[in-house]
């Protein structure tokens, strides 16, 4: 019996074993599809897509042998074009944080594989992520020409990007209703965690008071920062990053974080995208803490893996939204308030704007 | 040349020797169209229809009303109309003496001319725009000139406002006017000009019932040219307007790119597109009933 037993037992340790050795290649085999050639990351363009194929794209062709190629820009209609045709070219696509909600509810997106993509170093409300891949943090905030206002006469919030007569001089402001309207009620009076749902005929009342004194409200992010090296503007809003290229090259320009408005951006895999399974060893990647490092020195987003900061430059930190100085000032757009929103306050945008 | 085509198929085997003898060079015409006809079809008039299909996409009218009844969408649109229509006469009379210099000026200058026409054509929009700015913008190189010569004391506001987009467009645009009156321009018979002054016809009156009259056609392609591509206009007005300026088509691009509203999109393509064709229909009229009237 005991001898039975025993043959028992190690039958089942051989079969055990063998199972263990042949199964489990066979599986890893299943789940590695052929690598393709290779695959289309679609993401802002410029300057962004520079630092990209610093940080991302050539540690991705190094390591897996598949060429990266790039398209822009990031387009959330073409995003719909393709799943809806169901002719995919991108393997991953960039997209904004509003984009993305209104994406991921128009179920546009693959599934994020977290078994693939290693999200534990994140801030844990952004561990368990369904869909859209959170890829960093980006701030639109208030700049100025630092030649147009003196030292210790400096705006500090938007109630003084509001005071024409104690700060002169022309405004920029994004051709857009988000972030507007909150400066806006901020300019008001509203404390930053009573922003949402938005008091619409308040904002806009309050817009109507800096209207006359926005030379130009501008379309692309390039343009924001231009304005005031032309000296069309001499006060502004902008995305932080674009301030920092210039400020970085020199341009007189200063940064107030008092107040921004920080939002995420993320990345995202079109449904049925024939290559989603080298979109996700791609999003893996990106989810480093040292490609994420190595990103942020360049372009000055930081990601959200929370070892990142080991690999950024010093110099960098207080440039960043993320620094422990700059963080604690600014608050976060309700995105879903957006998605939910967006469209009519848009209108609303546009009517306001004929207005004379 | 398809019309010729479809009565082709019609006409019964008895007659089709004597058809043929009759419309020979209509058929060979419809044949070396077919082509192109096909391309058109594919490339344009499909995509044209699937578009309006969905904007009734759900058997609703609904985009249509909105398209239609909307302060903010009718007032864009006519808007972009009358920019539109600035733009056309600004280029008209910017390109019509252009067009002349080509074809009357001694060589080398027509060569000359048509090389500064086109070498802008070939710079990419967003580089002219760009360009534009530099040179209109309040500290731009036009405002110092004028500042610095004691012309003017305070900036002139010409970049980032309605001025701003019409300079910008009608650079852009004035090569589709000068090109299309310049080729009938060359074919205008000198002869016809020297029996009016025979006749004893003062210059003016020249110009005004035999010159204008007979380069009309290049004058009507022309200005449709300019009209409707300028109907479409999109970044120049963007960036050269301050976001002051809108145009129909970033109202159009911001239901397809940004709200995924495709139906209310295609609605309001169909109402440009309507649009468009009525102005064509009308300025076609115009020009017509000019010609009967010389």
């Amino acid at each position: 019996m005991l001898k039975l037993r025993w043959m028992t037992a190690s039958v089942c340790a051989v079969l055990a074993v063998s199972t263990a050795l042949f199964a489990a290649p066979d599986a890893f085999a299943q789940a590695e599809p052929p690598k393709p050639a290779q695959i289309v990351v679609n993401d802002s363009g410029g300057a962004m897509q520079n630092a990209m194929r610093s940080a991302f794209y050539n540690e991705f062709e190094k390591r897996y042998g598949i060429k990266v190629v790039n398209t822009s820009p990031v387009d959330l209609g073409k995003l719909q074009a393709m799943v809806k045709s169901n002719n995919i070219e991108w393997a991953v696509t960039e997209i904004g944080g509003q984009d993305a909600i209104l994406a991921e509810r128009s179920n546009l997106f693959e599934p994020l594989d977290l078994k693939i993509i290693d999200l534990s170093r994140y801030p844990k409300h952004l561990q368990d992520r369904k869909f859209v891949f959170p890829k960093g943090v980006y701030s639109t905030v208030m700049g100025y020409r630092s030649d147009a206002f003196k030292e210790g006469n400096r705006p500090k919030s938007w109630a003084d990007f509001w005071d024409t007569k104690k700060f002169p001089g022309p405004r920029t402001m994004q051709n857009a209703p988000v972030d507007n309207l909150e400066f806006a009620l901020l300019a008001d009076g509203v404390a930053a965690d009573k922003l949402y749902p938005i008091d619409l005929d308040r904002a806009f009342k309050k817009l109507d008071q800096i209207k006359k004194d926005v030379a130009v409200w501008w379309t692309t992010g390039a343009q924001s920062a231009q304005v005031l090296i032309d000296k069309e503007a001499v006060l502004g809003t902008a995305w932080n990053g674009r301030y920092y290229v210039l400020i970085d090259q020199g341009a007189p320009i200063t940064i107030e974080w008092n107040q921004g408005a920080m939002k995420e951006s993320s990345f995202g895999i079109p449904k049925g995208a024939k290559d989603a399974y080298w979109g996700q060893k791609f999003l893996a990647l990106v989810s480093e803490a040292k490609a994420q490092g190595i990103y942020a020195n360049i372009i000055g987003y930081p990601g959200l893996n929370l070892d990142a900061t080991k690999f950024t430059d010093a110099k960098l930190i207080p440039f960043l939204p993320t620094s422990l100085e700059n963080f604690p000032k600014q608050w976060w757009t309700d995105l879903a308030w957006w998605a939910d929103n967006g469209p009519a306050v848009t209108e609303q945008w546009s009517r306001w704007m004929l207005q004379k | 040349m398809t019309a010729a085509a479809v009565t082709a198929a019609r006409v019964p085997p008895d007659t089709a020797g004597r058809w043929w003898r009759g419309h020979r060079a209509d058929t060979l015409l419809a044949l070396v169209a077919a082509p192109a006809m096909v391309f058109l079809f594919a490339l344009y008039l499909l995509p044209v229809g699937l578009l309006l299909q969905q904007s009734v996409e759900g058997g609703s009218l609904a985009p249509y009303e909105k398209a239609l009844t909307d302060g903010l969408y009718v007032g864009v649109l006519f808007d972009t109309m009358l920019i539109a229509a600035y733009v056309s006469v600004a280029c008209l009379l910017l390109g019509y003496p252009v067009a002349y210099f080509l074809t009357a000026a001694p060589a080398p200058w027509p060569t000359i001319g048509i090389v500064f026409i086109l070498l802008p054509f070939w710079t990419s929009i967003l580089v002219r725009t760009y360009g534009w700015m530099i040179l209109l913008g309040r500290n731009g190189i036009i405002n110092r000139l004028l500042l610095e010569t004691g012309l003017i004391s305070t900036p002139f506001p010409m970049l980032n406002n309605t001025t701003g987009v019409l300079i910008g467009m009608t650079h852009v645009l004035l090569p589709y006017m000068v090109f299309p009156i310049y080729a009938v321009m060359r074919r205008v018979d000198l002869g016809l000009l020297s029996a009016a002054e025979g006749l004893g016809a003062p210059g003016w009156q020249i110009f005004r019932r035999v010159y204008f009259p007979l380069t009309l056609p290049g004058v009507l392609a022309g200005v449709t040219l300019v009209y409707i591509l300028s109907i479409g206009f999109f970044i120049t007005p963007a960036l050269l307007g301050g976001g002051k300026v809108i145009m129909i088509a970033v109202l159009i691009e911001m239901q397809v790119r940004q709200f995924l509203n495709w139906s209310f999109a295609a609605a309001l393509s169909a109402v440009l597109l309507t649009a468009t064709l009525l102005v064509y229909l009308v300025l076609r009229r115009l020009f017509r009933s000019d010609l009967q009237w010389s």
